[in-house]
């Protein structure tokens, strides 16, 4: 009996489909069009079509995972379902006052986000909970249901109830869910303690209101495309990729669909992660580059770094603070306004800039030839000779090298350059903004940029990946296969995971480590039930403790892990001395030196669940290759270090055998992508199939 | 490339050097974010990182560093360099001063300078500055008459000797301030973004194989200038008046402002302003010049970053002694409840030659609420809120309602006010009406009814503005609504501390923004959008019961 996995990951433009056979280690892909009417279709087409093509039995495939970007989108378009909210009495403006800070300084029309639900769908009820969980005033249940059956009366099909301090005492927000499902059948309800249970109101909101909006549509979505996958002869469970990176099953990710939101980043995290730990330590640093932004992750030991937060739908792309701060844990990445598509232009006091306005797919760089006619990064790669215009696409789409020049050449008489200055250029200030962002991100997580290997993906990873790895005192680049689908092959080697958050406020030199204890028991216990809603027997679940933490008098937290528990059974002190230590170890990691005497508190605890789906491990290894000379030719590219344009060997991905290396300079071309190596640099094949690059 | 006039320096050079020193300051300020104590820092951004060349002229500011900031950290450099003198600085020195004339304008803004060499030669200045948590003197309020009741003061002078730190500046600092820990930790944050600055430099320059910074800066410098020439040149020639009155003390100030157009230049001028004030509401020059830059970049470069070329085409000036540029030892604790006025009457001043870009009166300066009192479990404690208003209006958009402007202050959350101090939120709520009509409507305040819970009596002062006169509307705009402080119901004197004890109710309500342009002209959808979501007063959504 074959033994198969399938991905799907939906993307904005792109959904890729890719099966891996754990027998032979033989794995095939697909890229079709995202069908956005019902993006079930192209799915189903897709997989219908692989299924016929490499003669595949539908009855051998034991996994399919999921990652998609609709209901990101959806949040972006605002798509979704016409919400309300019911808040305690005096607050149902908090969605809308928000943090009273601005995402830009100088703009005076700057706009905030609208938000989701606008204030004639936000309704008060009279109930309070104090700080400390105790009830003030009890629920006022039929304010509740008059509100409920208002806001039904107005067309709302999702509810957000968000009362203050749910977080330390739920009880007010179950009770309302309760009576409005019991009178309210249809309509979908979100609880705020249920989906963020976190203090600091507004978070909370932003993020409990945008798993409402999306909730009806995920239910549906979920629903039919489990089916329909079913209806192809797939027997095998449908897992959905979240955000953190790890798997969960349909109804988890119906409850709570807000978590699925970055799962396509996610998935292409995973993939660096899982590519790069063939033939490192594990630390690298994720740089995928696509048509119009780039993603930068780091990978501490073959796990990608975590963030407890994000956010969702910026306002202002690629400007902090201009979107929905979304609470949930996700995959630490920074997105960066480059790719092929960034737009160069002469800026008001003359400098060349590069993006982030993007000419995108349509009309995409002047080279496509469908009537753009900027300058883009693309096109500069081109006129560098980096790019093939013969083989662009695997040779599937046609250049119009006439038009990258026109379009460079008019921006190189504004800026009084050559047009091959203008190019490289246009190539180092892209390298540079990423860099940029790069070392920002690391430093703001208190590492140190030369510890890490860079793994380039997407399509514009490898041609730019040398560069950008020498600017940030990198010396090592591990290029994975098939670049251009890589992330989607992230999605085949996701544990199971669930992750909760509490907050407590705990003081380590006041309160007692077996409260401690005994509230994280109770968070794991929460995460058990929603693992073992899956049915699934899992013989090993891993469980991490970690705390947000801050010294007494700090405005924010940094999380750190705690070592295992229990911490009942040691004497108090020896625990408290235990616990502090782990926390000022973490401390020091990021800022070098502790503050000294201030006592410790934990504001929230996290804890996280992984289970290995059965059949993940296997994945890699073999590297296949097609017989042939591996040089193709030779084509003119230019190298600064040369400071001209020189002969360069092109081999051809497909041909190059593992052991074999070559010197730079040199091109590497494969159906996505281009590799670039610098005349200082060497490539050598790995038995994984990655290509190492040593950068000098 | 390490020699030439500025012109021979190319522009994608030029662009991937500003950019590298661009990322320097930001990695910086990330440091200095990440390590401080002080919620301002981490949270509010009141902190600052700029590299200047060897001169002390701005090269490159932190993203997202406030405007109060703007050319102060570079005037500091030229302090230290008149008042210290570059003979006497040496690798590994680092340099402090909080006095509000040299640094940003009052003694909780640590000001630190660390000279930069390389092979021997002085080539860069890295400065930094962060509010620090506590500095002793009198908690935050405007009551202090002079500078010395303010807190400890920290003149021209070595914090650090090639990386050895002055021990007796430290234990008096320590000795001064309630949180000596937190204080001393905070500057110590300073230094390590610092260290990392100086680091960064020395690999950027060696990758480039520059020995100095000179040509590069005064490539940056002309191009930023012509831009700002430019974009003054383009407005016409001549003077603009506006004269604004604020709350004040017992009598209302008076804030009067003159802009003077002539060719490429800009004069903005504060003759016939109110005199210094003995409470903490002056605003020192550096704070005034701050201001000012802040609203001509505003109207007329906003999207440049900034530099020492930026503003060369700027003057400000205004008569010494008075309220915009108080004398030695004059109190300035509570600098912005006079200088975030100041980009307000500038705006109003230039309606006239820029009537599309000015922004109407916004509902700021910030709101502060201080309070000290003793918990129940016996400990003494403090707590700061800060609150905004509405912005104003432009000519084509509404303005946004409760957003800081032209700070950048978050207001802490409810619950998390709520688990620090014994106030308890009875709503925090937009105000229905409070923005300024116009064509486009002013941004509205909020109110907030808090109530104390503590059972021993606590105290609170204000730091509260627009309370008696409205932010002013423009183009024939209203005015915002005003500001409203409130005790068990009854107005109170928001400028005296006053002792709550079990049950009583604070309200505040913060001022909206003025309007822009005839509220007749008001287009339909807007004002029926704010009809439908109880924007306005007249027809309140009613929640059901």
């Amino acid at each position: 009996m074959p033994d198969y996995s399938l991905g799907i990951d939906i993307g904005g433009t792109f959904t890729d489909i890719v099966v891996y056979d754990h027998g032979s280690g033989r794995q095939w892909s697909r890229k079709v069009l995202t069908t956005h009417g019902d993006p079930a279709l192209g799915v189903i087409d897709g997989i219908a079509a692989i299924l016929a093509a490499e003669r595949l039995d539908a009855a051998g495939f034991r996994r399919v995972v999921h990652a998609t970007t609709l209901f990101t989108n959806a949040l972006i378009e605002r798509k979704g379902a016409v919400t309300g909210l019911l808040t305690t009495k005096g607050f149902r403006d908090t969605l809308e006052i928000g943090r009273e800070r601005k995402y830009e300084l100088y703009d005076l029309a700057i706009a905030n986000p609208p938000p989701l639900v606008p204030r004639d769908l936000r309704f008060e009820v009279a109930e309070r909970i104090m700080a400390d969980g105790a009830v003030e005033e009890a629920l006022d249940e039929e304010g509740v249901l008059a509100a409920a059956a208002a806001l039904a009366g107005r067309g709302v099909q999702a509810l957000a109830i968000l009362f203050l301090h749910s977080y330390r005492n739920p009880a007010h927000e179950e009770a309302a869910r309760t009576l409005i499902a019991r009178g309210f059948p249809d309509l979908f309800v979100t609880i705020s303690s249920e989906v963020v249970r976190e203090i600091r109101e507004y978070e909370r909101a932003t993020t409990t209101v945008a798993n409402a909006y999306v909730m009806p549509l995920a239910t549906r979505y979920l629903e039919r495309m489990a089916a329909e996958i079913a209806g192809l002869g797939l027997e095998a469970p449908l897992w959905l990729m979240l955000s953190n990176g790890g798997l969960t099953h349909v109804a988890e990710a119906q409850r709570r669909p807000v978590q699925m939101l970055e799962s396509g980043p996610a998935a292409g995290a995973l993939a660096a992660a899982f590519f790069g730990a063939a033939d490192s330590g594990g630390d690298v640093l994720a740089f995928d580059m696509g048509g119009t932004t780039a993603k930068l992750s780091l990978i501490d030991k073959g796990e990608p770094l975590v963030a407890y937060g994000f956010e969702a739908a910026r306002q202002k792309r690629f400007v902090e603070g201009s979107g929905l701060p979304i609470r949930i844990s996700a995959l630490d990445l920074i997105e960066i306004g480059a790719g092929g598509g960034s737009i160069a232009r002469r800026d008001e006091i003359g400098l060349l800039k590069v993006g982030p306005e993007s000419a995108g797919s349509e009309p995409g760089p002047a080279a496509y030839g469908r009537g753009g006619t900027a300058p883009t990064v693309t096109d500069a790669n081109f006129l560098l000779g980096y790019l093939n215009p013969d083989f662009f696409a695997g040779g599937t789409m046609a250049i119009d090298l006439a038009a990258a020049r026109d379009a460079i050449e008019g921006l190189a008489r504004r800026l009084d350059l050559s047009p091959m200055a203008t190019a490289w250029g246009i190539y180092d200030i892209v390298n540079e903004n990423m860099v940029r962002a790069a070392r920002v991100h690391v430093a703001e997580r208190g590492r140190d940029p030369r510890h890490y290997q860079l793994v380039p993906t997407g399509g514009g990873g490898p041609v730019h990946g040398y560069y950008v790895a020498k600017k940030l005192g990198l010396t090592r680049l591990i290029v994975p296969p098939a670049a251009g689908v890589a992330s989607a092959f992230g999605l085949l080697v996701a544990p199971i995971r669930v992750d909760r958050v509490a907050t407590i406020g705990f003081r380590l030199d006041r309160h007692a480590p077996a409260a401690l204890e005994a509230h994280f028991r109770a968070l794991e216990e929460d995460a058990r039930r929603t693992i073992a809603d899956s049915g699934l027997v899992l013989d090993h679940i891993a469980v991490d403790r970690l705390v947000d933490g801050r010294y007494v008098g700090q405005g924010f937290e940094l999380t750190v892990a705690l070592p295992a528990g229990p911490y009942d059974r040691a004497p108090e002190d020896e625990t408290r001395q235990r616990l502090a230590a782990a926390f000022e170890a973490g401390y020091r990691g990021k800022f070098a030196r502790t503050p000294g005497r201030v006592p410790i508190e934990f504001t929230n605890i996290r804890t996280t669940l992984r289970a290995k789906v059965p059949g993940s491990a296997r994945l890699g290894g073999a590297a296949r290759h097609a017989r042939g000379e591996a040089l193709k030719g030779r084509r003119s590219a230019y190298f600064p270090e040369l400071r001209r344009f020189v002969e360069t060997p092109v081999y051809d991905r497909a041909r190059l055998a593992p052991g074999e290396e070559y010197g730079g300079p040199a091109l590497v071309e494969e159906d996505g992508s281009t590799l670039v190596l610098g005349p200082a640099g060497r490539l050598r094949v790995a038995a994984s199939g990655n290509i190492i690059v040593e950068v000098e | 490339m390490t020699a030439g006039a500025p012109t021979t320096i190319d522009p994608v050079t030029l662009e991937i050097v500003w950019t590298r020193i661009g990322s320097m300051v930001d990695e910086a300020a990330k440091v200095i974010a990440r390590t401080a104590f002080s919620t301002l820092s981490n949270e509010a951004n009141d902190f600052a990182c700029v590299l200047t060349d060897a001169r002390g002229n701005s090269l490159a500011e932190n993203t997202g560093s406030i405007p109060s900031f703007i050319a102060t950290l570079p005037a500091t450099v030229r302090h230290m360099i008149a008042g210290i003198g570059v003979e006497r600085m040496r690798p590994g020195d680092v340099l402090v001063t909080n006095n509000p004339w040299q640094g940003t304008g009052h003694l909780n803004d640590v000001c630190l300078v660390r000279p930069i060499f390389r092979e021997g030669r002085l080539v860069a200045f890295g400065a930094s500055t962060s509010h620090v948590p506590d500095i002793g003197g009198k908690i935050r309020s405007i009551e202090p008459k002079e500078l010395f009741e303010e807190g400890f003061h920290i003149p021209l002078m070595h914090l650090l000797r090639a990386g050895e730190p002055d021990e007796s500046l430290l234990t008096l600092l320590r000795t001064n301030v309630r949180t000596p820990d937190q204080t001393v930790g905070d500057i110590f944050a300073q230094v390590g973004a610092l260290d990392l600055l100086e680091r960064r430099l020395g690999e950027m320059m060696a990758d480039y194989g520059l020995a100095s910074l000179e040509a590069i800066a005064d490539a940056l410098f002309a191009r930023a200038e012509a831009a700002m020439r430019k974009a003054i040149a383009a407005l016409p020639d001549g003077t603009w008046r506006y004269e604004m009155t604020t709350d004040g003390l017992d009598e209302p100030f008076t804030i009067k402002v003159a802009v003077t157009v002539a060719g490429s230049d800009i004069a903005i001028d504060y003759a016939g302003t109110s005199p210094q004030q003995p409470r903490a509401v002056n605003t020192v020059w550096a704070y005034t010049y701050a201001m000012s830059a802040y609203a001509v970049k505003c109207l007329l470069l906003p999207n440049l970053p900034n530099n020492a070329g930026m503003f060369r085409s700027l003057t400000v000036t205004a008569p010494e002694g008075s309220l915009v540029n108080p004398r030695f030892p004059a109190s300035c604790g509570g600098r912005a409840s006079v200088g975030h006025y100041l980009p307000v009457a500038i705006f109003a001043a230039m309606e006239e030659a820029v009537p599309d870009r000015v922004m109407a009166g916004a509902g700021s300066p910030l709101w502060i609420l201080t309070q000290t009192g003793i918990r129940d479990n016996g400990m003494t404690y403090a707590n700061v809120l800060f609150f905004n208003g509405g912005m104003g209006a432009l000519r084509e958009k509404d303005g946004e309602s409760c957003l800081s402007w032209p700070s950048n202050i978050s207001s802490t959350p409810v619950e998390v006010a709520e688990r620090n101090s014994p106030l308890v939120f009875r709503h925090k709520r937009l105000r229905p009406g409070s923005g300024g009509a116009g064509r486009h409507r002013g941004g509205l305040g909020q109110e907030i009814l808090m109530e104390n819970r503590s059972e021993t009596p606590i105290a609170v002062g204000f730091i509260t503005e627009r309370t008696r006169f409205p932010a002013p509307g423009l183009a024939g705009g209203g005015p915002g609504g005003l500001g409203r402080v409130e005790i068990n119901g009854k107005p109170v004197d928001n400028r005296l501390q006053h002792t709550l004890v079990k049950g009583d109710s604070i309200l505040m309500a913060t001022p909206g923004g003025g309007g822009y342009g005839d509220p007749r002209a008001r287009p339909h959808a807007l004002a029926e959008r704010d009809r439908a979501l109880g924007y306005i007063e007249e027809a309140p959504v009613q929640s059901p019961r």
